[in-house]
């Protein structure tokens, strides 16, 4: 007896009895506070979040010979091109800046969107061993895509940095306007990878279709051209593609150096700000039977 | 075989596709009215046929999907391990496989590197510690991921097949953690195909049939019970023709034994392990040109191999009266599980069957011998040759012999 006793205490030195938490699964149903609970979960794995998207980065240029360097190439090897077509072949306005910076600061963002949105929408079914196997939730598995694209996005940004040294771009105290403008984009980015990657588990055409949006996407937010050579009467309706606020309102308050145009920046914050609670729960309501049908 | 295609009228593709669709109409329930309790500290067992609900269980209580109905209440930290390594990435290193991997499973960063050197300890690739995983040999890589689930620190842990990989001496390792696990109070619930360990540990066993529990009990008596089961079964898949069996019972299978390199009978086999199939037969007339089969299925009725007196060898004339044949394997191929057994005595290339045992033959149970991975053990041997080293110098035949021999003990 006295033993046995003896062993206990040995055991509870070794394991400190915890709180004991109650958990209840049930059929997935929705209600607000299911809501909350997941985002103490997300909150819980916090670190799984840090360590899938500092994997990301370190996966994606393991073994290649230009490493970090094709954040900067991508960006870079696109506003040449479009350099090249857009003030030497056809006479693009690009409100007086040189064309090289105007487009490469349309870019920046752009291209941290744009891989986001392609890189993340993948980003349950590759992972179709893990998510039958483990359970964590899975909205890390997008986000750690949106978190990888944003660090290559800084990475593209030392760029910028460059061609405003070169081009003698001074900021002004309104580029702090990024700040909020990239936060903007980033919920945007995150609705946009939780419902496409949601939807790609049970439609695969998604992954296919995705490349293709995301060009006709481009060419109807102000990337290559500004916003004013979009006609007056239809500047409303294009203002609704959130892309557009976004980038134009990037553009202005770093290379202008204006105050941001609160309309469209308004119009995009609207949007991402409805757009996420939407999507998290169209993801969520997905994920439950995710792990029978990918 | 093929007259029971005709019955159903499958052989026609566009029919076949038009009967998949309308039996998609009909729901499946992977488990359907199972309720169990587990207690603190308890080891419980879930043992049945592959496709019974085993898994389909472990994943509900892991939340990795949701049930339709019902409710399952958790009270502490659950973890579960459905599969060792799933998660690692080939390109990072060990380390940082320890972290990926350990986060996965729902360890704080802090946490982990906390146990980092036990870790690494446990799984012996302390000089790997820095090389990409995808160098690692296999039971390098099954080490490390038990390892790092080893040091989970949960209240309930579940276990799905995570001893089915890993040579044996580490095997016998995991076994050992779980049971210090489960005696330091942690709630263990363990699926595998492996009822030896299952026997050794687990406290209570539930035994799964068609995603219902059929029986549940003390370990050592529903082991038994599977077992038995086991012995009557019949396979669902193909329904037993009776009149192609029993045409002509010219001759007629008497018995099937199994029969280990010693001659002893045995019920249980090593995968790996060579053995013997001793068929004891009757024939009622001369009989000329006659063919052995002997099948082996899985429990959920899947053909897994087959003997054949058919592809070798001389013709088989038989004589009325008693007679043995035996099959000699030099190293059982099947993994850890319950096969079942079908003997069919036939005339060379006819579907004229003299006996056919339909399925329900004498069960086998193989246990865990010489460990691999994939889906079955292939006897083989290895040479070694170098430069500048003498070329005769190493060679391995048989692994069977020696190493066999050496895990039992």
């Amino acid at each position: 007896m006295d033993s046995e006793l003896l062993a206990d205490a040995i055991i509870d030195g070794s394991r400190p009895e915890r709180a004991r938490r109650v958990k209840i699964i049930r059929p997935p149903s929705f209600s607000p506070l299911k809501l909350l609970g997941n985002f103490a979960l997300l909150a819980q794995y916090k670190d799984l979040l840090m360590t899938l998207s500092a994997h990301r980065v370190k996966v994606r240029y393991k073994q290649s010979a230009l490493g970090i360097f094709w954040a900067i190439l991508q960006p870079l090897s696109l506003m040449l091109i479009y350099t090249v077509i857009f003030s030497l072949v056809a006479k693009v306005s690009s409100e007086g800046t040189p064309y090289a910076v105007f487009s490469y600061t349309a870019l920046l963002p752009w291209t941290y969107f744009s891989t986001c949105v392609t890189n993340s929408t993948g980003g349950l079914v590759s992972h179709s061993a893990l998510v039958t196997k483990v359970y964590f939730p899975r909205e890390i598995l997008p986000l750690s895509y949106v978190f990888a694209a944003l660090f290559d996005f800084l990475v593209a940004s030392s760029v910028l940095a460059g061609l405003f040294f070169y081009y003698s771009v001074h900021l002004t105290v309104n580029a702090l306007y990024a700040v909020p403008i990239i936060l903007v984009l980033t919920l945007f980015a995150t609705s946009v990878a939780l419902v496409l990657s949601a939807t790609q588990v049970r439609f695969r055409d998604i992954g296919v279709a995705v490349p293709l949006l995301l060009q006709i996407w481009m060419f109807v937010s102000p990337v290559v051209y500004p916003l004013s050579s979009v006609p007056a009467q239809w500047r409303t309706l294009y203002l609704l593609n959130p892309m557009a606020g976004v980038i134009e309102n990037f553009r202005r308050t770093i290379l202008l150096g204006q105050s941001p145009d609160f309309f469209s920046l308004g119009i995009s914050t609207a949007i991402a700000v409805v757009l996420l609670p939407i999507s998290y729960i169209y993801f969520k309501h997905v994920e439950a039977t995710v792990a029978d049908i990918i | 075989m093929q007259q029971a295609s005709d019955d159903d009228g499958s052989r026609n593709p566009l029919m076949r596709k038009l009967q998949s669709l309308r039996r998609r109409k009909s729901d499946f329930w992977a488990v359907h009215d199972v309720s169990f309790e587990v207690k603190r500290g308890e080891a419980l067992g879930i043992i049945g046929h592959n496709g019974a609900g085993k898994s389909t269980i472990l994943k509900l209580l892991s939340n990795i999907t949701t049930p339709t109905s019902g409710e399952i209440m958790i009270n502490g930290r659950l973890s579960a391990l459905i599969e060792v390594g799933s998660g690692f990435h080939p390109e990072l290193t060990g380390r940082e496989n320890i972290y990926l991997n350990g986060s996965i499973l729902g360890m704080t960063r802090r946490h982990i590197a906390e146990r980092l050197d036990s870790i690494v300890e446990f799984a012996g690739i302390k000089q790997f510690l820095d090389t990409p995983v995808k160098r690692y040999s296999s039971g390098m890589y099954v080490r490390l991921g038990f390892s790092i689930a080893a040091h989970l620190d949960p209240d309930i842990l579940l276990l799905d097949e995570v001893l089915a990989v890993g040579d044996a001496a580490f095997q016998d390792k995991c076994l050992q953690r779980i049971a210090e696990m489960r005696d330091a109070g942690i709630t263990i619930v363990f699926i595998s195909h492996d009822l030896g360990a299952v026997e050794r540990l687990c406290d209570r066993v539930l035994l799964m049939q068609k995603g219902e529990i059929v029986a549940s009990g003390g370990a050592r008596e529903i082991v038994q019970q599977y077992q038995s089961i086991a012995a009557t079964f019949k396979s669902a898949a193909s329904s037993p023709n009776a009149q192609l069996a029993n045409q002509e019972k010219k001759a007629e299978v008497r018995g099937l034994t199994f029969h280990d390199p010693a001659g002893q009978e045995t019920a249980v086999v090593h995968t790996g392990d060579p053995f013997t199939a001793r068929l004891e037969f009757y024939s009622h007339a001369h009989l000329e040109d006659v063919v052995f089969e002997l099948f082996f299925y899985s429990a959920d009725g899947e053909q897994q191999c087959q003997f054949t007196t058919e592809i070798s060898g001389e013709r088989i004339n038989l004589v009325p009266g008693r007679g043995l044949l035996e099959f000699d394997g030099p190293g059982l191929g099947l993994l850890p599980g319950m096969y079942y057994t079908d003997v069919v005595i036939k005339e060379r290339s006819t579907p004229k069957f003299y006996d056919w045992t339909q399925y329900n033959f004498t069960a086998l149970r193989v246990d865990p011998g010489l460990m691999v991975r994939g889906k079955f053990y292939l006897p083989h041997a290895w040479h070694l040759m170098q430069d500048n080293a003498s070329l005769d110098g190493m060679s391995h035949e048989p692994v069977v012999d020696e190493v066999a021999s050496s895990i039992r003990s």
